[in-house]
């Protein structure tokens, strides 16, 4: 593999990383902010 | 909302597999290390809007002194300071391929460096107040002031000042000194770090206010 496309391949690798770990701590958070509602609301 | 977030994904691998196998490299830059301004540059221009959104946060703050700015404007301004190191770190990995060493000490560097000081000033202060009310205020009037100080540093004394930095987005004749795919995939990187950048900045406040409710139920207990 050439040095381009290994600096390509890792950029591609981190942004897919962020990305789906941005996904997720967004759905716990989704689902943190449903339980504390219905906390505040009983 | 969530469909944009799930689009981000692709959207920005697109921007990365364009950025690498699109555009041929500029003239007058050593090998593929042009290919750095579809990264670099749209840090950069995160940083400064994410410093503009924690002025105009700051402004509302002091005008309503509500909880919710205050932590719009911390957010931000965490988010600026994140992008202004990324900014940093991509331009000297260009500066050691092109002027040979990591850091030269270019007002552009230079200035960069400051407005990383002006804002970790910031997060110190923040740290540093206990009482959220004084917080609040102290921290709004500040970043309003850095606020006003940051487009002197990002935009002003870089070019006041010879500089090795290439001028190929803001220069003298008002053009931006690309070819077509270039600047197809330059802005669309643009736009991809903005959306990124709001999207964090949302996980940032609604993480804050989640800390704030959890707080306030352990106080009930």
């Amino acid at each position: 593999m050439s040095a381009l496309g290994f600096v390509a391949a890792s950029n591609a690798v981190i942004w897919v990383g962020i990305w789906i770990y941005l996904l997720r701590l967004d759905s716990r958070l989704s689902a943190s902010e449903k339980a504390a509602a219905g906390t505040r609301s009983d | 909302m969530k469909a944009l977030k799930w689009l981000l994904g692709p959207y920005m691998l697109a921007v990365v597999v364009a950025a690498f196998l699109w555009p041929q490299p500029a003239k007058g830059f050593i090998g593929e290390s042009s290919r750095i301004v579809f990264f670099h540059v749209p840090c950069a221009w995160t940083a400064t809007l994410a410093f503009i959104v924690a002025a105009v946060a700051s402004i509302i703050h002091l005008a309503k002194r509500d909880v919710g700015s205050d932590e719009a404007a911390a957010a931000a301004v965490r988010l600026g300071f994140l992008f202004s190191i990324l900014a940093t770190v991509t331009g000297s990995i260009f500066a050691d391929v092109m002027w040979g060493s990591f850091w030269n000490w270019d007002p552009r560097e230079t200035s960069i460096v400051l407005l990383l000081f002006l804002y970790a000033a910031y997060l110190f202060l923040r740290g540093a107040i206990a009482d959220p009310e004084r917080r609040g205020v102290f921290c709004a009037a500040y970043a309003l002031f850095s606020g006003f100080v940051m487009p002197f540093l990002m935009f002003v004394v870089p070019r006041v000042t010879a500089s090795l930095h290439p001028q190929t987005v803001i220069n003298r004749e008002g053009k931006i000194l690309m070819d077509m795919p270039t600047k197809v995939v330059f802005f669309t990187a643009l736009a991809g770090f903005t959306a990124l950048f709001f999207w964090m900045w949302d996980l940032d406040r609604r993480l804050e206010r989640m800390k704030r409710t959890v707080q306030g139920l352990e106080r009930l207990e």
